[in-house]
Parts: structure tokens; C-alpha cells; sequence
């Protein structure tokens, strides 16, 4: 219960905020936590509660980018593209997933590098897909039935929106049985596979789930910047950020990924804007010194930090 | 490129590899300004990578060994994004590149045409894997380093001190990075994200040729070096890399431990 009444005040002071406030910044800044929140939060399902290091979720969020700017490029609304983009991502995580669920480790993690970059070079050279150029929107009036809008408000509503259903899932996984599941393989796959979890299968399902989620994330981005093009929707820095985002927060818990989300959206937001251009680099300083501190000292994450803070206190 | 093979003996992939490569391509570019030819500049680069990478497993490697197991991943992901972020902070991301003017021409063997610096770069990478085979099958250091890979509680228990066969293996593999590195400013530029170009294939390499055996990454490197050229020169250059990452999924789904390794 308490997670849930934390929820419910974030989504109201957010919304508060996204009717109230007029600075486009820091509007900005807010659209940017959610998505990564929702990013975050979908690599933590695979990644973090099944124990199964992805750095190839760039493939994912390309999919559902790239899905709603093609409806925009032919003239389509961006609903059908963002379901389109919704069947592909899953297709490719249960392609991907059933043969490369058989390794373990680094040699998982390495794999889906490895797929992600097939993905990012193929689209690079797609000519039906506009190649390394991309696809530049085509401006249609404000509103929801063309998802574009002028104004920043509906943007963080939205984000916040699809946060919410994250934050739901993740709460609803945690108590249910599939949580204990995918924790159990994260544990001990073969003693989970003794009592009668079918490993393979589970994490095939949380693979998809987060490879869905990712892939809305990915085309609510797109219909927000009105551009996309494969370094910035493909490549394995995005894939990294998103895996980063979680392990920040805290792997396998439910407030990691936010708390994650906010540290990221302000470092590359707020940072690099308070440095100039002269500062350009700097903000990825601080983010890698903050990981090496974390994965050195706190392996559980910023939000396992802030519980033992709280849990010391009362 | 049989420089990534060290991480067989701790069982740390080590993510930021590719940018212990890109600091002593830099190293390389730093002593060229002063007049030294990368090639001259190749042991001091090595010696300043075993420095860098030995102090780096003593404060920070260390402790990631001591948390769970996915803290190695990250913690080296870190460094990674760390390094990056330096560089591109106080060097900015211009290409430099180290002035060569000993090796220029081109020799020609029959009808094939080499350059003498693509030249020079194998045969140094040949030289060095060369080295680093005979130290690890050879020497009494190589003997507790494949020890310590096999069963570090056994080796331990046999007197070796694995915090310092760590430490060495750690610091020479950031070596092989440095030498790489030098003899590749024979023909390249350096920017601050140029491993990520050459750490993605060194991990097919090691994959490839079974994670810790060192003639299975040279076999490795051989392989991917083929397909590469014969993906560019059949496909197009553009996907060349296709093949080579379709290579590292088929051989571990069909091999997990590689080629050549053991398990």
C-alpha cells in the first residue's frame, strides 16, 4: 500500500507541476526522467528482477521510434505505427530471446550488444527506412489523434501516463509469483530449474514485456522530438543509458529505476546546459564516476542506499 | 588483435578495454608531439598502461571482485563511460593522429601490394601474442596465473597470492592495450570514443576463440579478420561488420566456450 500512495503523490505533484508551470526547461527535463523512468524501469524486468544484463535495449526503443515516424513519413496516424512498432519489438525479443536465453552472463550481455549493432547497421542501410539520414516529421496540427503537440503539458502528462503503468506492473510483479520466479533464476537458475520454474520460458516472457514497454517508450520519443535517426534511436549508447538508469537506481527494485531516471534526465539535462558547450563531456565524468562509486561500494543503487538511510533511522 | 585475452584469467570481461586502448593511443599521439615515432614510443606506452591498469585494479578492480558478480559488468561499463567523459572533456573529440615518417612505402611481394605500415602492425601484434604465449605457458607467474583461472580457491591454497597474480594479469593485459595501441597510430586516428570501433570485435575475438586461451584468440582473430574482409569485399563495406557479429552468436550458441576453450 505504502508504494502505492507514494505513486499516486509523485503523479500529483507532477501534474500540478505540468498544468502550472510554463518553463519549457524544466518541462523538458520532467518529459526526459519518465521516459528514461519507464526505460529504466522495463531493462529492470529482464535485467535487474530476472538477473539478465541486456545492453542491446537500443533495438527495442529504435523499433517503436522508428514504427510511429514511418506512419508519419506515409501519411498514417501514429497509433497503428506505435501497435506496428509494439508486434515487431516483441517478435524480435522472442527471436532473439529463445536462442540466446540458452547463455549465461557476459556471454548474454555480449550477445545482445552484438544484435543490437546487426540492428543498427541494417537500418543504417535500409533505403526503405531513409537510411543513416532518418525520418524528419511531418508537422500536423496539436492534438491526440496525430500525438504531436506544440505544447510541453500534454508531453509530461503522457510520460507520466505510461510511468504509472510501469510503476503498476513493477509493483503488481514484485507481490506476485513471477516476481518470485524471475528472482529465483536471477539466484540460482539451476536450483530454480529443481523445483520446477521453467527458466527458459519465464525469462522469455519478462523479455518481451520489457522489450514492449521499451518499444512505447521508444515512439512516444519519437513523436516528441520529431526525429529520429539510427545513432540516436540504435546505438549501443543508448542501449548503455538505459542499462545505466537502472543500475544507478538499484537493480531489482522497484523505486531504482526513477530515482535513476532523475539522476541521468538532470546530469545530461541540467548540467550540461549550467556548463556551455565548453562542458561538453563533463556531465558523462561525473555519471561514470558515479557508477564506478556505486558498482565499488553500493551494488544495490542509489534507491538500496536511501533505504538503509530510512530503515537506520526509524 | 590477441590483446583481450588477459580477462580469461580473472574471469572480468573487461568493458573498458577499448578505452584502455583509446589512452594509450593518445599516449602515442602525446610523445609524437615531443618527437618520438609510434614505434619508438611503444614500450614507454606499454609500461604507462601496466602503470594505469595496475593501479586501477588496486583501487577500484578489487572491490568490484569482492561484490556480486554483475558488479564487475557495470563497474567497468563505468570506467568506460568515465574515461569517455575525460577525454572528451579535456582533449575534445578532433581526430588527432601521430605523425609517422619512417614507414611510408609499399612493398610488393609478387602480385600483392602491402603497405609497410599494415605490415609493421602485424607483424608487432604477432610478436606480442607471440610474448605473451610463451610468459603464460612458461614462466612460474604464467603457471599461477592459468592456476588462478582454473580454480582460484585451489591456488590460493597452493600459496599463490592471487591478489598479485590479479594485479599482473590486470596490468598486462592494459599492456597489450598499450603496444596495441601505439602500433595502431602507425595508421590511425585517435578520438575520445575510438575503442568502442575496436572493443565490440576484440570481445567476438575472445569469444570466438574460447574466453582465456590465448592461441584460441589468435585462431579467433584470424577468423574475424577473414570474414570482415570477404563481408566487405562481397557484401559491401558498409555491412561488413554483419558477418562478423552473426559469427560471435552462432559459434556461442553452438559452443558457449568458444573454439578452442576448455570447460
Amino acid at each position: 500500500m505504502k508504494n502505492i500512495t507514494v505513486l499516486v503523490v509523485i503523479c500529483i505533484a507532477v501534474a500540478i507541476f505540468a498544468f502550472t508551470s510554463g518553463n519549457a526547461f524544466f518541462l523538458d527535463l520532467t518529459f526526459a526522467a519518465l521516459i528514461f523512468a519507464v526505460l529504466g524501469q522495463a531493462w529492470n524486468w529482464i535485467s535487474g528482477y530476472a538477473g539478465q544484463v541486456s545492453f542491446g535495449h537500443a533495438l527495442f526503443f529504435g523499433c517503436g521510434a522508428y514504427a510511429a515516424a514511418f506512419a508519419n513519413w506515409h501519411h498514417f496516424s501514429p497509433w497503428p505505427g506505435i501497435a506496428a512498432g509494439i508486434v515487431i519489438a516483441a517478435a524480435i525479443a522472442v527471436i532473439v530471446g529463445f536462442p540466446c536465453f540458452a547463455l549465461r552472463g557476459h556471454y548474454f550481455s555480449i550477445a545482445t550488444i552484438a544484435v543490437a549493432a546487426i540492428g543498427q547497421i541494417y537500418v543504417n542501410t535500409a533505403g526503405w527506412l531513409n537510411g543513416a539520414v532518418g525520418i524528419e516529421y511531418k508537422l500536423l496540427p496539436s492534438g491526440l489523434e496525430n500525438l504531436q503537440f506544440l505544447d510541453k503539458t500534454p508531453w509530461v502528462l503522457i510520460a507520466l501516463v505510461a510511468f504509472a503503468g510501469v510503476q503498476l506492473a513493477t509493483m503488481l510483479l514484485e507481490s506476485s509469483r513471477i516476481g518470485y520466479y524471475l528472482r529465483a533464476i536471477r539466484a540460482n537458475q539451476d536450483a530454480a530449474g529443481s523445483v520446477g520454474i521453467d527458466a527458459r520460458a519465464w525469462k522469455l516472457r519478462a523479455f518481451v514485456a520489457s522489450a514492449v514497454a521499451t518499444a512505447i517508450a521508444g515512439s512516444l520519443y519519437a513523436q516528441y522530438t520529431l526525429l529520429v535517426d539510427p545513432s540516436s534511436v540504435f546505438s549501443l549508447p543508448i542501449s548503455v543509458s538505459i542499462a545505466l538508469v537502472g543500475v544507478v537506481g538499484g537493480l531489482g527494485r522497484l523505486w531504482g529505476p526513477p530515482i535513476g531516471a532523475l539522476t541521468y534526465a538532470f546530469l545530461a539535462k541540467y548540467v550540461a546546459a549550467q556548463l556551455g558547450g565548453n562542458g561538453r563531456g563533463l556531465d558523462l565524468v561525473i555519471y561514470g564516476a558515479l557508477i564506478c562509486l556505486i558498482a565499488a561500494w553500493r551494488p544495490s543503487g542509489l534507491a538500496g542506499a536511501f533505504e538503509q538511510i530510512v530503515l537506520r533511522r526509524t | 588483435m590477441g590483446l583481450t585475452l588477459i580477462f580469461g584469467v580473472m574471469d572480468v570481461v573487461n568493458f573498458a578495454h577499448g578505452e584502455f586502448l583509446m589512452i594509450a593511443m593518445y599516449v602515442t599521439f602525446a610523445l609524437s608531439l615531443v618527437g618520438l615515432q609510434p614505434l619508438v614510443a611503444l614500450p614507454i606506452v606499454a609500461i604507462v598502461l601496466f602503470g594505469v591498469g595496475a593501479i586501477i585494479y588496486r583501487i577500484f578492480v578489487r572491490r568490484l571482485l569482492e561484490g556480486p558478480p554483475e558488479a564487475t559488468i557495470f563497474g567497468t561499463f563505468g570506467l568506460l563511460v568515465l574515461f569517455q567523459g575525460l577525454a572528451q572533456y579535456f582533449l575534445t573529440s578532433d581526430l588527432r593522429s601521430a605523425n609517422n615518417t619512417w614507414f611510408t612505402g609499399t612493398l610488393q611481394f609478387g602480385a600483392v601490394r602491402i603497405g609497410e605500415t599494415d605490415l609493421i602492425e602485424g607483424f608487432g601484434a604477432l610478436v606480442i601474442a607471440v610474448l605473451l604465449y610463451l610468459f603464460i605457458e612458461y614462466t612460474e607467474t604464467g603457471r599461477a596465473m592459468r592456476a588462478t583461472s582454473e580454480d582460484r580457491m585451489a591456488a590460493t591454497l597452493m600459496g599463490v597470492d592471487v591478489q598479485r597474480v590479479n594485479l599482473l594479469a590486470w596490468g598486462i593485459g592494459s599492456a597489450c592495450a598499450g603496444a596495441a595501441g601505439a602500433l595502431l597510430m602507425l595508421t590511425y586516428q585517435v578520438y575520445p570514443t575510438v575503442g568502442a570501433e575496436f572493443a565490440l570485435t576484440a570481445f567476438v575475438v575472445v569469444a570466438l576463440g574460447g574466453f582465456g586461451s590465448i592461441q584460441g584468440a589468435f585462431i579467433g582473430a584470424l577468423l574475424v579478420g577473414l570474414v570482415e574482409v570477404l563481408g566487405g569485399f562481397y557484401l559491401s563495406p558498409a555491412i561488413k561488420m554483419i558477418p562478423v557479429y552473426m559469427l560471435y552468436l552462432i559459434v556461442v550458441l553452438l559452443r558457449p566456450q568458444g573454439l578452442l576453450g576448455r570447460r
